[in-house]
């Protein structure tokens, strides 16, 4: 508590900002007075912590389901928008390994890493960056036609717990195809047979949220939270 | 942000396409009707965690080191009451859902600035989350107050409800809100947890806006009088 004497006016309006009842513009002056003033700011604390005992008229009612999904893309696979291009955005990227993934893709040393000793040299010929909205890469997906292999690299997302991320080939017409489950830990994707012809420069992918073990419906049944155009790399 | 914000997903990238129509429509789905069919119980009826403060203070400490599952699991324990707020103040489903992801951005961003002893884990969440529904709203109405009589209103009734949800763990602000007139204490009550502006709560009690002012500083003077005793 400010050690100092409390001015009455203070003391009522720091119980205005508490109650809410200010103007917005009135807030923001308070806001900025807090900042300053710390026997002002003492103030708002005491009542913060007198009035929180009213919280308890609040009942708790579950969110929606693709509530926290939507905040996990917004926190974690939200990249800052790109001031100079690639590598100009790279700084704002949070995982530093992710960054690494995505500048492998784009120069093509990326299957050739994932793959580890010993494997065939054959690069990869087909990348999907999938993005979630605002944002420009949340997942890397390299295909290599010849194997039907998809190299998933999990950037900046994972689900929660209980929750699987669901891979799917979105065409132009007809349901969504499943290509599988993306991998939480950068492993490959292995595609069923016959769906290595659909995959095409141009052929859109999308990621959903889906229970975990993927979607019981064969349909993507969670939000889609992520998107993107397999294209030549 | 909007509900149709995956859509967007698509609206960004394949514009016109019929990708876009058909994904918002399976978005617009959603994944309740999957749970229904498999026999699931409803998302709504899953409780949460009951957790001690001193949990809660770890995980928001946990949080403020980027620990993303510490992050999941106070939002696990957490959101039903911080939605709880959002929609009491907004009254509005959507836009309690918006708040909520706001308030858990603000959480993630600001867990760093929480400090044990200067607030409960719980009452900290729910000043942020006060705080947004309260500048949601406020933003949407005059920025500045009008000492204008205010017009009649047809329901100049407090609500009880407020005081009546209190129990014995707010008997000091309560045997303070119960040295003030009734009218005037329910006022209080009414301005913190229903997030009312100084003109609903004119219309409410059916004062003019600035006897509403006056009536409510010096309200908050005689319970800061009190609360300090």
């Amino acid at each position: 508590m400010s050690p100092g004497p409390q001015i009455p006016d203070d003391i009522a309006l720091a119980g205005e900002y508490v109650l809410g009842v200010l103007p917005l513009d009135a807030r923001r002056a308070v806001e900025r007075r807090m900042a300053e003033d710390a026997g002002f700011a003492a103030l708002v604390a005491a009542w913060q912590a007198d009035l929180a005992h009213l919280d308890e008229a609040y009942q708790p009612e579950t969110p929606p389901e693709g509530v926290k999904a939507r905040i996990d893309a917004r926190l974690f696979a939200e990249p800052a928008k790109p001031a100079g291009g690639l590598w100009g955005s790279l700084v704002f990227w949070r995982g530093l390994a992710f960054a690494a993934v995505a500048v492998a893709a784009s120069t093509g040393f990326f299957l050739a890493d994932l793959r580890g000793p010993g494997g065939p040299a054959t690069g990869p010929s087909l990348v999907a960056e999938l993005g979630a909205p605002g944002s420009s890469v949340g997942l890397v997906a390299a295909l290599d036609p010849a194997t039907g292999v998809f190299s998933i690299t999990p950037a900046a997302f994972s689900p929660d717990d209980g929750k699987s991320l669901e891979l799917w080939l979105v065409p132009g017409e007809g349901a969504p195809v499943s290509l599988g489950l993306v991998p939480e830990d950068g492993s490959r994707l292995v595609l069923d047979p016959g769906l290595g012809d659909r995959l095409t420069a141009g052929a859109l992918l999308a990621v959903s949220l889906e229970p975990l073990g993927g979607s019981p419906t064969g349909g993507p049944t969670g939000p889609v939270l992520l998107s993107g155009e397999l294209d030549h790399k | 942000m909007t509900p149709s914000v995956r859509a967007q997903t698509f609206a960004a990238r394949e514009p016109g396409r019929a990708p876009t129509r058909r994904t918002a429509e399976l978005n617009a789905k959603g994944s309740r009707s999957a749970r229904s069919c498999y026999g699931l119980p409803d998302i709504a009826e899953k409780p949460q965690p009951i957790m001690t403060q001193e949990e809660l203070s770890e995980l928001i400490a946990r949080t403020a080191l980027g620990d993303r599952k510490a992050f999941s699991s106070l939002y696990a324990a957490t959101s039903a009451k911080l939605f709880g707020v959002s929609l009491r103040i907004l009254k509005d489903r959507a836009q309690a859902e918006d708040a909520v992801q706001e308030v858990y951005v603000r959480i993630w961003r600001r867990a760093g600035s929480f400090r044990v002893g200067q607030a409960s884990a719980m009452a900290w969440l729910v000043t942020i989350a006060r705080n947004q529904a309260i500048d949601m709203i406020r933003a949407r109405q005059p920025a500045t107050l009008e000492y204008d009589d205010a017009p009649e209103m047809a329901d100049p009734d407090p609500d009880p409800e407020a005081r009546a949800a209190l129990s014995g763990e707010a008997r000091r602000i309560e045997a303070c809100l119960g040295e003030l007139e009734t009218g005037k204490a329910a006022a209080v009550v009414d301005a913190y947890v229903e997030g009312l502006s100084y003109q609903e709560l004119a219309e409410k009690y059916r004062v003019p806006l600035n006897t509403m002012r006056t009536w409510l500083r010096r309200s908050l003077l005689k319970l800061r009088e009190c609360l300090n005793r």
